[in-house]
């Protein structure tokens, strides 16, 4: 126990070691003056590079004669003396002070005045020099070296081009600089670090303190780190305090001073949350309060002083209302039907409804955009002739709110309809048939018992369809963006393009979205939870299915018309679109049919580095999302141990923030300015991914591993198998289904992401989505639409691997 | 009250016949039982008599007017029954009182009915302090008070219970088995009972229907169930029995697995016989018998359980308690049977007996 403490103690010490160190370090950069740590990071680098250039010439020199060195010495040291006139540093002192390294001091400060500041080198001398062999390459240096000395000595044929019409130091400098050139001639890594210095360093003056810096050796790699890595050593530094802190307050609270593994697990796991999603959000509420380091309502007012801005408002939250009521409106009746009715084919019904949950919303909102254009949708040409209107726009326009909702609910009554129907299947028959056997008509049932009980998912489902309505931007960014619909996420990406100021600006939106998602989420978690009834039997049940009787046909007719118009009109519209050259002929016209839109898909070179891209960053997500979940569902299942609903807690936050705000925050967090820089990289894509869809995986795997019970393990374990074998043997092949099903939770939403990617993408790292998103709004319409049904086709194909590996368990 | 006569019922779920040729009359205030394993088919004909499954074939009366037949089929909420159901049933998101007045209020009850009627059957179940708990606060004991106060607040003619007891834990189950029955006595209704659990038949039930793969094997009082079985399956079903191989004739059976030894009985079959002796119906008799030895005894207090070994056979005996000093584990017995139940044997015996889900 006391060992323990101390160990925290020493810990927590340690991390505070690191933030004054790395505190200390931010004042030593500031008072450099140089630019930033990569300053400090290049001198480092190069203090290496010198030292290693200067020990080949070290040897070069050796094998000339005492006289010539001399020669060659002071004529390195009058060059450098003419380069550093008038430098606040004083070259005499520096060089005296340097004692017995007085020769390589001078030599590599030269070696580095060159290389930033020294003459132009043609460039076929440049070649040619790079061309010569290692011993040539010697040779040619010695004979500069003497020339160096002796201005009466001739030249190596590669350096007459260059220096044979100068003289005196003009010449003398050239010779250096070509015996620098030679030597690091093909060093890439060099030049890189050069660049670096450039780049960082900027000035003379500064730039023969950083030589200084470099000649002397002065930066060692501790040095270099704190100063040149200060941010992530302080953020480091702060990570292990809390850690520690969090340690030591679980420890107390369990009244036992021993360290547990688990508690690393779970340390772990919030460590990377508290990185890469608390820090950015609270970074955000900060930016967007206090601006200039002062609480100021400035952003706000600004932001809100633009009708622009009120105008998004007001349509995010119409639009997200009216599309909770009539999705969940649609969803209700449909789950029932299919649920608890004798429906002619309702498998068929329900598969289909469920389907619409794994298409991407963009691909939604692009059919709907073929299908009810004002001027060529398919409707409304149909609407035109059938009720003989005139050829003016209309009658349908999708470039409106009320457009906008529909597509929206089109695309979310799913999310109502699987929560609905997952308790509907869940709920005890027998509630029922003790409504009727009391006298009630079904009707009356219905109303009095099915709809109370379900009221709680009822509510859940409604609230689910508002919030992803609210924070989709796939949908008002393909739809607005022609209509002139703004919605709060469409506002924020416009406003992230814009640059600084437009980031400060994004952040205010941000916020007031994630307040609105939060509040909705604690809303459903939590107050709901309390209502939520267990309605489960002991033994498994059937659910009592309603005999529709004379309404079954018609139902069903209803329901197919439904299916068709809400599911297969867009898949079709998307499908004959892909092979179509005029969007607003029919795809059967004379000479409209083309498959020249597939065919160039799958060829084009950027189309398939995208879909590589895609699959890459998915399956990372996937992979390291799954392993998270299953650590997750182990500490929340099978341990007692505290502190584990912390990381729970934080996943669930996650994945309630909407992507954009995600985005952004670490667009805004993660360039640096906090120790990790991942900006532009594939990485933050990922991150993103995980932070928004871990959540996915990591349910299905916890509520698999609840389902079994412990004592299957136990019984194991007392058999004779170690707790590994156990895991092997019995729990992993009882959750393998879960796993696999949890690992295409993550790797599908990740797989055609754009919200998230279209802030976050680089030239490297475009993904199918945004890549699809681009050839929407800027190259051709069919051919984004053949891409868009091949997206369709390998989601498609992913369920049904999925449905195959876990048996038909598992389908999303 | 209600009588139920069903005529020839047969339920098929498919290619699956669950229920074959069912034919009773239950009469007006009598306790019926329905016995059986699980999968037997009695509760789907408890649901059958609800109105929640219809028959494939076959008619059902309630008093008699018909209501499961041909083309007339009446559905359960106008039957008048009432009903508790295995899980109870219980609405979570009403309250106690709220849950029991729910037939009340369908039919439309004055206020002042209701909560008069309410609050009488809530007495009868002992519930009275509880009227405005929630479920979720409830014991399942309570609960399934609740369940039947539900079922008998309407007076139903009619009341079906499918399985109520099984949920409950065993000191419980004895006492709302009791209750149940006193309930009925008092108002006189009549009660179709679904259980699997033979001892609550046995106390509860005026008439017994043992059902075993969807046929009745058997209907009687449980006096004559139990000591008259109709058929290996229900000796076996209820109580405890060994069954022995052996021939009839002459006034004995002889039974070639004891050696040779036999039994007097003086009854009509003769051949291949099949004998089924309950254990407690065996006692040792020191004026000879089946001659064997014991093998081992355990003394349960109230009863002394032996086992004898009488030629290639084990034979179970469960005497009085106080024999158990009396007797050494090894010694020779002798054991005569006070009353043996004998049925041809058709070599099917262990075919009957399994138990099929």
């Amino acid at each position: 126990m006391k060992r323990t403490k101390i160990g925290l103690a020493l810990c927590f010490l340690a991390g505070l070691a690191m933030v004054l160190a790395g505190i200390q370090g931010q004042k030593e950069l500031a008072e450099s003056g140089f630019g930033s740590e990569n300053g400090y990071q290049a001198i480092y680098a190069l203090s290496a590079d010198v030292a290693e250039a200067w020990g080949s010439l070290e040897t070069e020199l050796a094998e000339l004669s005492g006289a010539e060195n001399t020669a060659a010495d002071s004529a390195a040291e009058a060059l450098l003396q003419e380069a550093w006139k008038g430098s606040k540093e004083n070259l005499t002192e520096i060089l005296n002070g340097a004692g017995n390294q007085k020769k390589s001091t001078t030599w590599k400060l030269l070696y580095l005045q060159e290389t930033l500041n020294g003459p132009k080198v043609p460039s076929a001398v440049k070649k040619s020099i790079s061309g010569m062999s290692a011993e040539n390459g010697k040779a040619f240096r010695q004979a500069l070296i003497r020339s160096m000395g002796d201005e009466s000595l001739g030249l190596p044929a590669e350096a007459e081009a260059a220096a044979g019409g100068l003289t005196g130091p003009e010449r003398r400098e050239m010779l250096a600089q070509l015996i620098v050139t030679s030597q690091s001639a093909g060093n890439a890594e060099y030049t890189e670090h050069v660049n670096q210095l450039k780049k960082s360093v900027r000035g003379k003056e500064l730039q023969r303190t950083a030589f200084r810096m470099i000649a002397g050796g002065e930066i060692n790699w501790i040095r270099q780190i704190i100063i040149g890595n200060s941010r992530t050593v302080i953020l480091i530094g702060v990570l292990l305090m809390l850690d520690t802190l969090v340690l030591a307050l679980l420890m107390r609270a369990e009244r036992n001073w021993r360290m547990d593994f688990k508690w690393i697990m779970i340390l772990g796991i919030v460590d990377f949350l508290l990185v890469f999603q608390v820090l950015p959000v609270i970074y955000m509420v900060i930016r967007a309060f206090w601006p200039e380091g002062e609480f100021s309502l400035t952003t706000v007012e600004r932001l809100f002083s633009y009708p622009l801005n009120w105008e998004a408002l007001k349509n995010t939250l119409i639009a997200s209302f009216a599309t909770m009521i009539l999705g969940t409106l649609i969803a209700f009746p449909l789950a029932w039907l299919v649920g608890r009715t004798n429906l002619y084919g309702k498998k068929f019904f329900r598969a289909l409804f469920v389907l619409t949950y794994m298409v991407p919303p963009y691909v939604g909102a692009m059919a709907w955009l073929r299908l009810m254009n004002p001027n060529v949708g398919t409707i409304n040409q149909w609407l035109r002739v059938i009720f003989h209107l005139s050829d003016t726009p209309g009658p349908l326009n999708v470039y409106t709110v009320p457009g906008m909702i529909w597509v929206l609910t089109t695309f979310y009554y799913p999310y109502a309809f699987i929560t609905i129907s997952r308790a509907m299947e869940k709920m005890d028959p027998s509630l029922e048939e003790a409504s009727r056997i009391s006298g009630a008509t079904p009707v009356k049932t219905i109303f009095t018992v099915t709809l109370p009980m379900m009221t709680p998912s009822l509510i859940a489902g409604a609230l689910l369809v508002f919030i992803s309505a609210a924070s989709c931007y796939g949908i008002p960014s393909i739809i607005g963006t022609p209509g002139n619909v703004n919605t709060v996420t469409t506002r924020i990406v416009e406003y992230v393009a814009l640059g600084q100021q437009g980031l400060n600006d994004a952040t205010g939106l941000a916020i007031f979205l994630m307040v609105v998602a939060l509040g909705i989420l604690f809303l459903s978690d939590v107050v709901l939870a309390k209502k939520q009834y267990i309605t489960v039997s002991g033994k498994s049940v059937q659910p009592a299915i309603v005999d529709l009787r004379g309404w079954r046909t018609p139902l069903t007719i209803l329901v197919s018309l439904f299916a068709g118009i809400m599911v297969l009109l867009p898949f079709a519209t998307i499908l004959t679109t892909s092979f179509k050259i005029d969007i607003g002929k029919s795809m059967l016209a004379e000479g409209n049919f083309t498959t020249a839109n597939w065919t160039s898909i799958f060829s084009r070179g950027e189309t398939i580095s995208c879909l590589k891209n895609s699959l890459i960053f998915a399956a990372v997500a996937a992979t390291v999302g799954l392993i998270i979940a299953c650590v997750m569902s182990y500490l929340l299942q099978r341990t007692r141990i505290r502190g584990r609903t912390i990381p729970n807690f934080l996943i669930t936050l996650g994945s309630g923030t909407p992507s954009v705000v995600i985005a952004l925050g670490l667009i805004m967090t993660m360039r640096g300015n906090f120790g990790v820089n991942i900006y532009n990289t594939a990485y933050i894509l990922i991150i993103a991914y995980l932070i928004k869809y871990l959540m996915m995986g990591m349910r299905t795997v916890v509520s698999a591993m609840s389902q079994i019970h412990v004592s299957l393990e136990e019984c194991s374990q007392v058999s004779g198998a170690s707790w590994l074998r156990t895991m092997f043997r019995i729990t992993g092949p009882l959750i393998f289904p879960s796993i696999a099903a949890g690992w295409f939770l993550i790797f599908i939403p990740s797989f055609y992401e754009l919200s998230m990617t279209t802030l976050l993408y680089s030239s490297t790292t475009k993904t199918i989505g945004y890549q699809l998103y681009e050839y929407w709004t800027f190259t051709s319409q069919p051919m984004s639409c053949a891409m868009a049904f091949g997206i369709l086709l390998i989601v498609i194909g992913l369920n049904f691997v999925l449905n195959r590996l876990t048996k038909g368990e598992f389908s999303i | 009250m209600a009588t139920v006569t069903i005529r020839h019922v047969t339920k098929c779920f498919g290619e699956n016949t669950v229920l074959k040729d069912f034919d009773a009359v239950f009469g007006d205030g009598e306790f019926i039982t329905l016995l059986g394993p699980s999968g037997c088919g009695k509760t789907t004909m408890l649901r059958m008599i609800a109105g929640f499954e219809k028959p494939s074939s076959g008619e059902l009366y309630i008093d008699e007017q018909l209501v499961s037949g041909g083309k007339t089929f009446v559905p359960p909420e106008k039957r008048g029954v009432g009903m508790v159901f295995q899980s109870y049933a219980v609405w979570p998101h009403m309250n106690v009182f709220e849950n029991v007045a729910y037939p009340l209020r369908i039919q439309k009850k004055s206020k002042e009915q209701i909560r008069e009627a309410v609050e009488r059957v809530l007495e009868i179940v002992h519930l009275t302090p509880y009227a405005e708990r929630l479920p979720n606060q409830m014991s399942g004991g309570q609960q399934q008070r609740v369940a039947l106060a539900r079922a008998l607040v309407a007076e139903p003619k009619l009341l079906l219970l499918d399985e109520p007891l099984s949920n409950l834990d065993a000191k419980l189950r004895e006492t709302m088995r009791f209750e149940i029955k006193e309930i009925q006595k008092r108002t006189g209704i009549t009660v179709v009972y679904v259980t699997h659990d033979q001892t609550e038949a046995m106390a509860m039930s005026d008439r017994i229907f043992v059902i075993n793969r969807g046929a009745v094997q058997q209907e009687g009082t449980p006096q004559e169930i139990y000591n008259r079985p109709s058929n290996p399956f229900v000796a076996d079903f209820l109580g405890k029995v060994d069954f022995f191989r052996g021939e009839a004739g002459n006034g004995r059976i002889v039974f070639p697995k004891m050696g040779g030894q036999s039994l007097p009985w003086n009854g009509t079959l003769t051949g291949k016989v099949l004998a089924a002796i309950r254990p407690e119906n065996f006692c040792f008799s020191a004026e000879g018998g089946l001659k064997g030895q014991l093998e081992t005894q355990y003394y349960l207090g109230d009863v002394n359980d032996c086992r004898v070994r009488i030629g290639e056979t084990r034979v179970r005996v469960i005497t009085g308690g106080y024999l158990y000093g009396e007797m050494k584990t090894g010694q020779e017995v002798a054991l005569q049977a006070r009353e043996m139940m004998v049925f041809p044997d058709d070599g099917t015996l262990e075919e009957m007996l399994t138990i099929q889900t």
